[in-house]
């Protein structure tokens, strides 16, 4: 780690943003969120910021815009400048030139009924005369890729190009500097790769930009990576050189890159920039393994067990979906004959855009919603006949956002409104909530304030919220959306544990690790079609389907692929290049 | 389903400048308001339904059109409980079914729906910039006009979340049906509270997103819209003033009315 001395050794007026030991309390707060951070950033830099939930990313970042401590309560200590200018004393809004933000929420900062004034909104707030608007809308649009689209509604458009047209809206003040918080928590696969793509490009063109973000693999082109523990920077240094200390990011709940990790486990003393790269010094170090091409074992198929791929279904399957058709009133067909069994102790994992109809899909299985054409089926009887209660008892549903169910005042009760309301008595409800806590790991937090737990605990608590009914199915939208890479294992090794007890499991997910290394077969939709159900392995092996869905395939299992194999882990790649070298 | 209730549509009144259109909102409340009997409240339905035809905002009825009634239905049965005035036409214990009674019930249950519905054909027709910027021509600080008009954005959204809430609840196990009325409004708690602290997160997030896109900055934000007056909207004003005056009239008169009680 970089002294003050090294960092501050050239005039802070040198620098895009020039930060000097900042620390700041929240009120209330018995911990700094950040503790004597210093940090600088040369013009044009591209700096990743990672972290675990609560290590000070946001925090960090909104001191950039002076949203702390101007906007956020607290005790703040310490100086910025931006471009050699003092912030001190200026207000949030003064900052605005300076410093554009675009948040995670898209939906929070888009405040227009057309694209044209979204991103004229601002240089509307800072008195802008309307021909220099006329002059900065287009280019700014053309710079995000939505030219064409000035007349649409925000709303209209999808979650990437919300989050693009955030951008725009920031880029038209010409700030010097953009700090994304966490741009693409909420994005599918395609909106993602489409917010990257135009980081890249701002970068070309020589912005200074701050992201905070949790996938390694998306902050490997950047200039410098910066790791943040408990409010402390704990790494700052080149991507290679941060990546490579593996042990550091798992303490700081970073997941390592998968490339970096296989190549520490492997003993290669290098840091890959590409899965490219990748296979050529592993070639180097293991010259035996360079064999097979890609092409004849996805001529060969892998052979698989059809029980665990979830191909042999003893019929009645637990769920049957037949002939499923589905639209919402007066739009087009959100489900189009849609035909699915799913086997009791399965794990199926459901991907696809947004917008294609997996949580529609979803919906129908629990009784939201009702088919316009077709049947479900739960344990050989028809949903239809079924009250959503009921089907509460042998299905249940964790939504993507917890606060969508919190609201009791204490765990335990949050816990036991469910039995509550199926009328179970006391002394059943309580074994439950035992059982149910114990399972997700909250039995300590019996009577904490469901609204002062982290989301990864919040996420649980919903689980446990369901888990007490004892359902023989779970499905799970977005499970680990918003979690660090510790919340999320976390909740993948419960889910996994609660698979292992006979429960059905289905996830709803746009992360691709997720499937490879839980998942045991796969449902992929697109426009309300499903368009690939089988097994993990051969999802993967289907490069056209993958790349006309936007769904990359992990790094590791590209890379194995390279080797005429198919691995879905790091420990199982590196297994393969050892056991053929 | 979209979850905003405006239709972009290019007809004259969606054209219309967004001043007119506020005044136009304000003239359908102050007509409604002088007058009681339903007849004299048919010119003005009869002017929102030729908008409505107008500017192709039936579908925002249609999605309203339980509202409608229920408001129309139980208005004028809430009146005869309560209106007690006029010669009983019908003896049903409760109720005081008279001429008087029907006519003041029937006419505030119209009053309400054309409140309603102007409010649906302001929003089916004006954007929320427009809305910003027809407030503070009328003198309404940037602040406060910004925050009317955002709040109606909103609200649909935070409907939006309610649904998704009572699904949540629904799937474990719990019945919004049970009970007598009072015992089912309490049974919304379950609702209630995880949206409005939804509706706190998303507020503070909205504010932050705000004052970092520059909001506060000026005290006069400059508008990038320009919106000139046309002669329709001279027309439109005149039409307005025309309608005020005359249900004022009505008002004045007596004709607004039902009639002597006796």
């Amino acid at each position: 780690m970089k002294t003050d001395a090294q960092i501050f050794s050239v005039n802070p007026g040198q620098h895009a943003v020039w930060v000097e030991r900042i620390t700041f309390t929240y009120h209330g707060a018995d911990r700094p969120a950040l503790r004597a951070v210093s940090f600088a950033q040369n013009a044009g830099e591209l700096i990743g910021v990672m972290g675990a939930s609560g290590a000070g990313k946001s925090t960090l970042a909104k001191c950039l815009n002076r949203i702390v401590p101007e906007f956020e309560d607290g005790d703040f200590h310490g100086a910025i400048r931006i471009a050699g200018e003092p912030l001190e004393h200026l207000r949030v809004c003064d900052v605005a030139p300076k410093v554009g933000m675009v948040f995670q929420d898209f939906e929070s900062q888009l405040f227009s009924t057309n694209v044209a004034h979204e991103v004229a909104f601002a240089m509307e707030q800072v008195g802008m005369e309307r021909a220099e608007m006329d002059r900065r809308i287009m280019p700014a649009l053309e710079a995000v890729g939505l030219r064409g689209f000035e007349h649409r509604d925000p709303m209209s458009l999808s979650g990437g190009e919300k989050q693009r047209l955030a951008i725009a809206s920031v880029l038209a003040l010409r700030p010097s500097v953009i700090v994304l918080d966490e741009p693409t928590t909420d994005l599918d696969p395609e909106g993602r790769a489409e917010v990257f793509e135009l980081i890249k490009k701002l970068r070309a063109q020589g912005l200074s930009l701050i992201v905070i973000e949790h996938e390694s693999e998306e902050l490997r082109a950047a200039d410098r990576i910066m790791v943040l523990r408990e409010g402390e920077i704990a790494a700052d240094g080149a991507p290679a050189e941060v990546f490579a200390r593996t042990e550091l990011l798992t303490a700081c709940g970073v997941r390592p890159p998968g490339l970096g990790h296989a190549f520490e486990l492997l003993g290669i003393d290098a840091q890959p920039k590409s899965v490219d790269q990748a296979y050529e010094a592993i070639v180097r170090a293991y010259p035996g393994v360079a064999a097979t091409p890609y092409d004849s074992i996805a001529r060969s198929r892998v052979s698989e067990d059809p029980k665990a791929a979830g191909n042999a279904i003893i019929d009645p399957a637990f769920i049957g979906i037949e002939n499923l058709s589905f639209s919402y009133p007066g739009g087009p067909r959100v489900l189009d004959s849609i035909e699915l069994k799913v086997e009791a102790g399965e794990f199926l994992a459901i991907v696809g855009q947004n917008g294609s109809g997996k949580t529609t899909l979803a919906k129908h299985i629990v009784g939201l919603l009702q088919p316009a054409t077709g049947r479900v089926t739960i344990d050989g009887k028809d949903r239809a006949q079924m009250r959503p209660a009921e089907t509460a008892r042998e299905v249940a549903y964790v939504f993507q956002n917890p606060d969508h169910q919190i609201f009791a005042a204490t765990v335990e009760d949050e816990v036991a409104f469910g039995p509550r309301n199926f009328g179970l008595p006391a002394d059943e409800i309580r074994r439950r909530c035992d059982e149910a806590l114990e399972a997700v790991g909250l039995q300590n937090e019996r009577q904490s304030d469901p609204f002062l737990l982290s989301k990864g605990e919040r996420q649980r608590l919903a689980v446990a919220s369901v888990l007490v009914l004892r359902p023989r199915m779970l499905i799970l939208d977005e499970p680990t959306t918003g979690l660090d890479h510790r919340e999320q294992l976390r909740m993948m090794a419960l889910v996994r544990d609660l698979n292992r007890s006979g429960i059905a499991i289905v996830i709803i997910t746009h992360t691709p690790w997720l499937v490879a290394e839980y998942a045991r077969r796969v449902v992929l939709m697109r426009k309300g079609a499903k368009i690939f159900d089988g097994s993990v392995r051969e999802f993967f092996m289907q490069d056209e389907l993958l790349r006309s869905s936007s769904f990359r395939a992990p790094e590791i299992t590209e890379l194995s692929r390279r080797f005429g194999k198919l691995a879905l882990t790091t420990d199982e790649f590196v297994a393969l290049v050892k056991g053929r070298a | 389903m979209p979850i905003y209730l405006y239709i972009d549509r290019g007809t004259f009144v969606h054209r219309l400048h967004p001043t007119v259109k506020v005044f136009s909102l304000f003239v359908m409340f102050w007509s409604v308001y002088w007058v009681d009997n339903p007849v004299a409240l048919l010119p003005i339905g009869l002017v929102m339904l030729w908008i409505a035809q107008l500017t192709d905002s039936w579908p925002n009825f249609y999605r309203l059109r339980w509202l409608f009634a229920i408001l129309v239905f139980t208005t004028t049965i809430a009146w005869m409980v309560f209106y007690r005035r006029g010669a009983v036409l019908v003896n049903i214990p409760v109720f005081h079914v008279s001429r008087l009674s029907l006519v003041f019930g029937l006419g505030r249950g119209i009053k309400l729906a054309e409140l309603l519905a102007a409010s649906v054909l302001f929003l089916s027709t004006t954007k929320i910039e427009e809305f910003t910027y027809g407030l503070q021509r009328m003198r309404v600080p940037y602040r406060v006009s910004f925050a009317i008009s955002l709040s109606f954005r909103l609200v649909p959204l935070f409907i939006d979340s309610a649904v998704t809430i009572v699904d949540a609840q629904r799937l474990r196990g719990y019945d919004f049906n049970q009970g007598g009325p009072l015992e089912r409004v309490r049974r919304y708690v379950p609702v209630v509270i995880p949206v409005f602290m939804g509706a706190l997160r998303k507020a503070n997030n909205m504010a932050m997103a705000l004052e970092a896109r520059g909001f506060g900055f000026s005290h006069e934000p400059t508008t990038f819209i320009e919106y000139p007056v046309t002669p329709a909207d001279i027309m439109a004003f005149a039409f307005l003033i025309a309608l005020g005056a005359l249900y004022f009239m009505l008002y004045w008169t007596g004709l607004g009315g039902i009639g002597p009680v006796k």
